[in-house]
């Protein structure tokens, strides 16, 4: 492990843990946006700088935005009524959490295959991104393009259903 | 040195917490924000994967994280459309207050 590496887990796991605890929800968010930057941080670490650009714009630019206006669309800044701390809906979380979480280490501890270190050289350019999602990747490629217009239209239609009925 | 071990833990520590918060909080915004903090642990285990493969040249990590991102944001624009419809519907967000099916 090396100190950048030690530094980013420290964002992105303080940032997570403060946005699936805090009560204040505009916090929450503030956290998340932390933990997104430490997400973009990793994937410029890990050389692909393409989908660490790609994560600002969409995540902190586009989601917490969105998520920022449908807080105060809602007029419910803090959540009162949130478990408390070791409430029995709390530690059912934690039992929950935890079981995924360990099977997951325990998989990841049993495969020798995982301690690998990092080829030298390894890296993506915009180029061969868009060349391979023109060639190899072009019906993926076209079916988002149908679900994100999809997810448009549907989005404006849900929304917009109760001024239909109000008049 | 940095083994793709330690990616791998992390992300499923991000999972984990992610996990924490969509089965544990009341309010539907933050449940939503808690499952992008899992579609964003689930990118970073797959482009931490495709760092250490042996043919990096196909970009295949790269391109899941891509086609992830593209369908997360989908995802929270129809969820939060939902939720103000929620709101409008029983003037609250809180999860545990929307049981017209249950029997």
């Amino acid at each position: 492990m090396d100190t950048a590496f030690i530094i980013l887990s420290l964002i992105t796991v303080g940032g997570a843990v403060w946005a699936v605890t805090l009560r204040n929800l505009m916090h929450a968010v503030l956290s998340l946006v932390l933990f997104f930057f430490g997400i973009a941080g990793f994937f410029f670490y890990l050389n692909a700088d393409f989908v660490g650009w790609v994560q600002i714009l969409v995540y902190v630019g586009a989601v917490a935005i969105l998520a920022i206006f449908a807080i105060m669309l809602t007029h419910n800044l803090t959540a009162e009524d949130e478990p408390e701390f070791f409430s029995l809906r709390w530690l059912t979380g934690l039992a929950v959490a935890g079981a995924v979480g360990a099977v997951l280490w325990f998989a990841i501890k049993n495969n020798t295959a995982m301690s690998q270190v990092a080829p030298v050289g390894v890296a993506s350019n915009v180029a061969d991104i868009g060349r391979k999602m023109m060639t190899d990747w072009v019906v993926p490629f076209e079916v988002v393009s149908l679900l994100l217009t999809a997810a448009l239209i549907g989005s404006i239609v849900i929304a917009m259903e109760q001024i239909s009925h109000r008049k | 040195m940095t083994t793709l071990a330690h990616f791998q833990i992390l992300a499923s520590l991000l999972f984990a917490i992610g996990l924490f918060g969509a089965v544990t909080r009341r309010n539907a915004i933050i449940v939503l924000l808690s499952i992008e903090i899992m579609f964003n642990a689930a990118n970073l285990s797959l482009v931490a994967f495709w760092r250490y493969s042996p043919h990096p040249e196909q970009l295949s990590g790269v391109m899941f994280a891509i086609f992830g991102i593209a369908i997360s944001a989908a995802e929270a624009a129809v969820g939060l459309a939902l939720v103000i419809v929620i709101y409008r519907y029983y003037k609250s967000i809180q999860v545990d207050e929307m049981r017209t099916l249950k029997g």
